[in-house]
């Protein structure tokens, strides 16, 4: 009898490709031996299998764990944390799956298997992922069929069969629980994925860097805005001012003693005087923007929006330069929701440290532009004049816009000004809040992205890392900063268009774009309308899915339930669950009660159920003849009406000639009928 | 089919009693099988044989099987004649209507084997000629259960070439009270009369295939036999063959019962005889009994 213990054969494949399928996603990212270790294992038992080989024994058994535990000390440096536990599971797994001989291990496997795919979810929640693990758990599923019918003949295919309904019966489970179970704030956090290396924005600026950017089309993130868009040209998607610069490179810097609690406004905390002008500048304010901002990972703090936002969720802070700061590095995809008002910069005021910093420039660096700036500076009347007039000088001087600057030497805001001419944003934003800040007029530098395009499909904006950009904001009396954007001076069309049409213009613009293979995001072929749905599936799943926070639920359970209360969602959930099982139970019924049986047959159960619940229960092994013999023998006086029953009836069922036809039915219904009242 | 009736009336006067082992035996010679009667010595299984010829009006031969019995003792042996300067056939036994071959286990299974084939083929291959079988053919094979020293049990793929086993038993006493006053029955078998011939049988064996059985009794047939392959209980399931056998003896016995399409009684009647040696249990059980409750447990009307 210990035979049927064993695994059937019909299942063993699944199993494997089950236990390769759960380790997958590790082996993608993981260490190489790790998949050398699955590889090994399958091989094992497949050689096992094909009774090439024995099962090995506890030794090798022990030698292979003591390895797998060893190489991912060495791969990881611990054993704990996400990353490692995860690559540790998963070799455990593989070498559980060395060791099934009885059923009892392969429920384990199974088991651990369910576990194993569910973890891929904690480093990757795309919906590509999610179906993948769908298909993980509808394989471990196949297994459990293939198991559970060991004694019998069916083959592998059937089981998947199997297992695909039972996985297709579940989902409105799933949707239904995924709804209505109350959502708790994750007990711990976990950080996974903080040393991963992504392109993006970094905290300083110098010559080169966001030029390397723009030949990412990574996204950055996603904008979704709740009625109007900002036309392109005032898209500029702030995210980090920078304020000292050395020569070469733009820093982030605070004023000299100005504490964390009056420089950050944090919703909750005590309001800072800057706060408070800006807020009753926004009550007087019509214009506004509301939108929701979904961050890819850049494990940095800073968050981008547009000019003076107003944060309208937890877990951010707002900085007196108008820009927004997470209170943790962004280590996964982050929504927020914002509201800008872009009219509300002339509220903010300077203040004297602030303007000292706004004015600082390296002693060594540039003489040629102090004296061009200074120039100017004695020729105008006001700083908005000077801004002009360098404004002017770069659109009249022979200025190029371009991907692939010169190198700049020693000194390279002189040698960009007068002697090369070519730069890209970030050449433009430096030198002209150098000549700014020469010139008297307290200035910074802003990055972030410019532009976005627009799902066609959608109404949200997709923002590539192409998409990062340079400027300027110079302070003037009355309107407070003032975005000026130099790149524009020169290059028009990368503000009106974007980036590849302005590149599209330029003169080595088109081999630039060939080389890095942005030019088949713009033709409006195939390809730009698969990437478009892929965004727009990906999108929406991010806010329907991902999105579905407590916040997010508590709304939704308001427009269904009206009050939410604990014992409304109960009340919910039984009834939903209660619905989807009898919606399965008259499913069921209705497939193995009624379309099954024909009518004759149904003829025949009647009287055998009547006859069981009257008297001593009969065996379902009875002939018509047979039913009717054990019906005379409890009551004598309804023998005749039985035989009866039972002569017309093998008649029209036995006697193939001719199917039975309604009259005939109707008169074996009425030798039933007859004999029922005889039955007490 | 009254002359079925007249031919079972016949035979009942010699075999006393055993009216359902004889209506099995005929349906057995209807449905064109052959026959293996597991019984003690002594129990009428030669009577039963040889009364079977008689009323048929079948060629009979007997051969007592022994464990120095070659092929050629049944096949039969080719031999030089001098004058003619030829070989010729000598036939063997097999060449017969009805061969009673009696105490089939105690030959060698290389002589069983000779003789299963030829009931399979219903011909004889000698030194390369292939001659057929006398039409109709019917092998009825004695067994004795009890003495097994020195016998070659025949293997279960042996005995799927038999449609039925059936034993006899032994007689209720007033049966018995009967036999003992009647007169010699080797006399009386030698009394009988025939009632049909052997081309009427050979008819009556064609009008088996045109007994009609509904889809509904094809169903139930099916699932009887599929009960057997996903039951623990024995080793392993009927075969398809099987399952041919006993759709053709339910026919059969439908016939021998006067009826022309089959009702699932006769399933049933025929079910142990044509099911049990087919089988074997797992761990000691009994075949019997558990093909007996497979009657009770497998629905036969579908549900």
């Amino acid at each position: 009898m210990a035979r049927i213990y064993q695994v059937p054969s019909h299942t063993r494949l699944w199993l494997a490709l089950a236990v390769v399928l759960c380790s997958i996603p590790q082996l993608v990212k993981g260490p190489l031996w790790q998949a050398g270790l699955l590889v090994l294992v399958i091989l094992i038992r497949w050689l096992v299998d094909q009774q090439r080989l024995t099962l090995p024994g506890r030794i090798v058994r022990t030698l292979l764990l003591i390895g797998a535990v060893g190489l991912t000390f060495y791969s990881f440096g611990r054993l704990y944390g996400p990353e490692a536990g995860v690559a540790l599971l998963v070799s455990l797994f593989a070498l559980k799956y060395l060791e099934v001989v009885q059923q009892r291990d392969a429920y384990v496997v199974i088991v651990l298997g369910y576990f194993v795919c569910a973890t891929a979810l904690l480093f990757s929640q795309t919906p590509g992922m999610f179906l993948y693990v769908v298909l993980c758990m509808t394989v471990l599923t196949t297994c459990l069929v293939g198991i559970n019918h060991s004694d019998t003949r069916a083959s592998g295919l059937l089981h998947g069969k199997r297992a695909m309904v039972m996985t297709l019966q579940a989902i409105p489970l799933m949707v239904v629980l995924f709804l209505l179970v109350p959502r708790v704030a994750p007990l711990w956090n976990m950080q996974v994925g903080e040393d991963k290396a992504r392109t993006g924005m970094s905290d300083s600026m110098s010559p080169g860097q966001i030029s390397e950017l723009s030949e990412s089309a990574e996204l950055a993130f996603r904008v979704d805005f709740q009625g109007d868009i900002p036309p392109r040209p005032q898209r500029y998607w702030r995210g980090l001012t920078l304020s000292h610069y050395d020569g070469r490179t733009w820093q982030q810097a605070v004023p000299q003693g100005q504490a964390e609690s009056e420089y950050l406004y944090r919703r909750g905390n005590q309001k800072p005087v800057w706060y408070q002008q800006l807020e009753s500048r926004r009550a007087a304010e019509q214009q506004r923007y509301r939108y929701q901002i979904i961050a890819e990972p850049t494990q940095r703090r800073w968050l981008f929006s547009l000019a003076v936002p107003f944060p309208l969720d937890e877990g951010m802070a707002l900085a007196k330069d108008m820009r927004l700061v997470a209170d943790q590095p962004v280590s996964q995809r982050f929504a927020y929701r914002v509201e800008s008002v872009p009219a509300a910069t002339d509220a903010i005021s300077l203040d004297g440290q602030e303007r000292q910093l706004m004015l600082s420039l390296p002693q060594e660096s540039g003489r040629k532009a102090r004296g061009l700036a200074q120039q100017w500076q004695l020729e105008s009347h006001s700083a908005r004049e000077i801004a002009q007039r360098a404004l002017r000088h770069f659109r009249e001087q022979p200025f190029h816009y371009t991907l692939r600057p010169p190198r700049l030497t020693a000194d390279p805001v002189d040698d960009f000004l007068f002697r090369t001419r070519r730069g890209f944003c970030e050449h433009y934003a430096s030198s002209f809040t150098f000549l700014m800040r020469a010139a008297g007029v307290p200035a910074r530098v802003v990055v972030g992205y410019q532009g976005g395009e627009q799902n066609q499909l959608g109404t949200h904006l997709l923002v590539r890392q192409y998409d990062a950009h340079a400027w300027s904001e110079i302070w003037l009396e009355g309107q407070g900063w003032t975005r000026v954007d130099p790149t524009g001076a020169v290059a028009p069309e990368r503000i009106e268009l974007g980036l590849r049409e302005a590149l599209e213009n330029s003169e080595d613009g088109r081999d630039v774009l060939d080389d890095l293979g942005l030019r088949r995001f713009s033709d409006g072929g195939l390809f730009a309308k698969v990437s478009q749905w892929v965004d727009y599936v990906d999108f929406r799943w991010q806010t329907w899915v991902l999105g579905y926070d407590s916040a997010f639920q508590s709304a939704f359970l308001e427009d269904l339930l009206g009050v939410v209360s604990p014992v409304r969602i109960a009340i919910a959930l039984i009834v939903a669950v209660a619905m989807l099982m009898g919606l399965y139970a008259l499913f069921l019924l209705w497939r193995t009660g009624n379309a099954r049986l024909t009518l004759m047959e149904r003829e025949y159960w009647r009287l055998h159920q009547r006859a069981s619940e009257r008297g001593r229960p009969l065996a379902v092994g009875l002939t018509p003849m047979q039913l009717s013999d054990a019906i005379s023998e409890q009551w004598p006086q309804a023998a005749v009406a039985a035989e009866n029953w039972a002569k017309y009836y093998q008649k029209l069922h036995y006697d193939p000639v001719s199917a039975p036809d309604k009259r005939q039915r109707r008169h074996l219904r009425s030798l039933r009928n007859r004999l029922y009242k005889l039955l007490d | 089919m009254q002359a079925l009736d007249k031919a079972l009336a016949q035979v009942g006067r010699v075999v006393l009693g055993k009216e359902e082992q004889l209506k099995l035996a005929l349906t057995c010679m209807l449905a064109n099988g052959h026959l293996l009667i597991e019984d003690l010595p002594g129990m009428g299984k030669t009577t039963l044989a040889h009364a079977l010829a008689r009323v048929f009006k079948l060629e009979y031969r007997r051969v007592q099987f022994t464990s120095d019995m070659l092929p050629a003792d049944i096949l039969g042996v080719s031999v030089f004649d001098p004058n003619t300067q030829q070989f010729s056939l000598r036939e063997g036994p097999v060449f017969t209507q009805l061969l009673l071959a009696d105490e089939i286990n105690r030959a060698t299974p290389k002589t069983q084997s000779a003789l299963l084939e030829a009931m399979e083929e219903r011909q004889v291959t000698l030194d390369g000629v292939t001659r057929p079988l006398p039409q109709p053919f019917f092998v009825v094979a004695t067994q004795n259960p009890v003495d097994q020293a020195g016998t070659f049990v025949l293997p279960e793929s042996q005995l799927d070439r038999f449609l039925m086993r059936i034993s006899l038993g032994y007689p209720a006493p007033e049966v018995e009270l009967q036999l003992l006053a009647g007169g010699d029955l080797r006399e009386q078998v030698r009394e009988l009369q025939s009632v049909i011939n052997s081309e009427g049988l050979i008819k009556l064996s064609r009008v088996v295939g045109k007994v009609r059985a509904s889809h509904e009794l094809l169903d139930y047939v099916q699932r009887l036999l599929d009960t057997t392959r996903s039951d623990d209980r024995f080793v392993a399931g009927l075969s398809p063959r099987a399952g041919l056998g006993l759709l053709k003896a339910a026919r059969a016995w439908a016939l021998v019962s006067g009826r022309d399409y089959v009702l699932p009684e006769d399933v049933q009647a025929v079910w142990p005889s044509v099911a049990e040696h087919r089988l074997s249990a797992r761990q000691g059980g009994s075949v019997a009994a558990i093909t007996q409750s497979l009657l009770q447990s497998v629905p036969v009307i579908r549900r």
